[in-house]
């Protein structure tokens, strides 16, 4: 509706009909999934990696207390700063090329991710902790059986805060630079700017906005309701 | 398999904000192996803290803590601590609840599934095993925890109000049930409350200490028949003996001042 009334106010903003159109036009040639077939794979790909290293790296700071003090605020400042400048950084160290936009996406989450199971691990209850070792745990598999599985719901908040910043920091990518990532999205956004044409361009974006939608409500919604469900986070009327 | 413990002046503090606030004031403590110890004190006495020292989740202030003969270095499963809130891990079932230890002691899946069957249904849970602690009662959730400590058949059990949370009926039933698996088993058990007939009912010896810092000011040898149950006369006729002990040490001052604001809780 808000679209609709923009569109007609702003003679260049292809009206919801017309993008429609484009969309399904997108559709037929095989455009579309094309775009979200190469978007998840890409995203995929670096977000994988940036978990990795991002619970491993939020795992040590936050069983080591001396780490933690040296690391996390630089941690901090890194994450309150907008990821997209490292762009034009690793545009000229890496090259422009998918591999550039890659790291930028991966180590864009892994601030987040890293900071968030930090908190996680920190926020461990200390008794869970002593009924591990007292049950015969310790170092790594405590670690392993005890630390991680208590700090998972923890862990799944800075994951999806991770993920919105790599997606942002991926779109920033795409607008720097045409086609670096090889998803698509930034040949679409070097036409629309040359032709001045909007309609592939919105069409583009409610792609892309679709692509978010689900995966938040595909992965991680599911994931944390799961996580949430099981550990009697939920309350269902049950006996205390 | 038991082992005897051996507390030897043992003092704990706490520092808070640079001030020190004695949990234990020098407490010896001597138990035999084989020995069923039960611990009674008012509120704040330190006795978890006793059991702390004891499980090795802390080190004394001054003092030393052996068991078998060996300085305490840190917790293991030899000195199982049965916490005074259960402390089940919330993500995993009852059944691998029970499991957790036997797995970190390298047992075989099957011996171990075998063994946590035979102490969840001891504990009276059979029919809910495959659920999360969430959804057990309050008094469920300690008998998890407790099957969890027996299972791994411990040389020190260290039980901390294991029953304070349960109903009258299931708290006689395993009142008779801790005393049969103790004679089966063997093992030393150091039983923490605050309730003086539960005390008479399972100790050997019923060591009373007084409120913060927690001192031992007294020990009473129970040599009544066992199984004893809470009712019986002669067990409430002992109660009153002991609770009587209590009261005159508070009587006389012999606790000392404490600092902060939750002061003597009378039992
Ligand atoms: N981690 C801690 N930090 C500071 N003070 C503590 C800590 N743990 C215990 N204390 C203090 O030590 C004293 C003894 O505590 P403890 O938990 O051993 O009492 P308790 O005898 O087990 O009491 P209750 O019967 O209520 O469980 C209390 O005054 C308590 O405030
Ligand atoms: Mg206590």
């Amino acid at each position: 509706m808000i679209w609709w009334l923009a569109s007609l106010a702003a003679d260049a903003l292809p009206g919801p009909g017309v993008t429609a159109a484009a969309l399904a036009d997108m559709a037929a040639d095989g455009r579309l999934v094309s775009i979200v077939w190469r978007l998840a794979a890409f995203m995929g790909a670096c977000f994988a990696i940036a978990v990795v290293l991002g619970v491993a790296g939020g795992l040590a700071i936050g069983m080591s207390r001396a780490g933690d003090r040296g690391l996390s605020p630089y941690l901090a400042a890194l994450q309150g700063m907008p990821t997209s400048m490292w762009i034009p950084v690793a545009a000229i160290v890496l090259g422009t090329d998918v591999w550039s936009l890659g790291a930028v996406v991966t180590l864009g989450a892994v601030p987040a991710i890293m900071l968030g199971t930090r908190t996680a691990v920190r926020n461990v209850p200390p008794l869970l902790l002593r009924a591990g070792r007292t049950l015969g745990e310790s170092g790594t598999s405590l670690v392993k059986r005890v630390v991680l599985p208590a700090a998972l719901p923890g862990i799944m908040t800075g994951v999806e805060l991770g993920w919105s910043i790599a997606f942002r920091c991926l779109v920033a990518g795409e607008i720097f630079s045409g086609a670096l990532s090889g998803t698509g999205i930034g040949t679409v956004i070097s036409r629309s700017r040359q032709t001045g044409d909007l309609t592939e361009m919105m069409a583009t974006i409610i792609i892309v906005l679709a692509f978010t939608v689900l995966i938040d409500r595909l992965v991680f919604s599911r994931v944390q309701s799961r996580l949430r469900t099981r550990r009697g986070l939920v309350d269902a009327g049950l006996p205390h | 398999m038991s082992a005897s413990v051996r507390l030897d002046a043992v003092t704990q503090a706490f520092a808070r904000r640079g001030s020190h606030r004695a949990a234990l004031a020098e407490l010896s403590l001597d138990i035999a192996a084989g020995e069923l110890v039960a611990v009674v004190g008012p509120s704040g006495c330190g006795k978890s803290t006793l059991l702390d020292l004891i499980a090795g989740h802390a080190r004394p202030a001054t003092g030393s803590v052996t068991v078998g003969g060996v300085p305490v270095a840190g917790p293991g499963p030899q000195r199982m601590l049965v916490f005074q809130e259960h402390a089940l891990f919330p993500w995993l079932t009852v059944q691998a609840n029970v499991e957790f230890g036997l797995r970190s002691a390298g047992v075989a899946p099957d011996r171990r599934a075998a063994t946590a069957d035979e102490w969840i249904a001891r504990v009276g849970l059979a029919d809910a095993a495959h659920l999360h602690p969430h959804e057990l009662s309050g008094g469920m959730r300690q008998r998890a925890a407790l099957a969890r400590a027996f299972a791994l058949a411990p040389q020190v059990l260290l039980m901390d109000e294991p029953f304070s949370a349960l109903d009258a009926p299931s708290r006689d039933r395993l009142h008779v049930e801790l005393q049969d698996l103790w004679r089966e088993t063997g093992t030393t058990i150091v039983f923490v409350t605050h309730n003086v007939r539960e005390a008479v009912t399972l100790g050997d010896r019923v060591v009373v200490m007084s409120s913060g810092p927690g001192r031992v000011i007294a020990e009473v040898a129970v040599t009544l028949p066992r199984p004893r149950v809470v009712e019986s006369g002669r067990v409430v006729d002992l109660a009153q003996h002991v609770r009587g002990l209590l009261d005159e040490a508070d009587q006389m001052g012999i606790s000392a001042p404490r600092h902060g604001r939750d002061g003597y809780v009378s039992i």
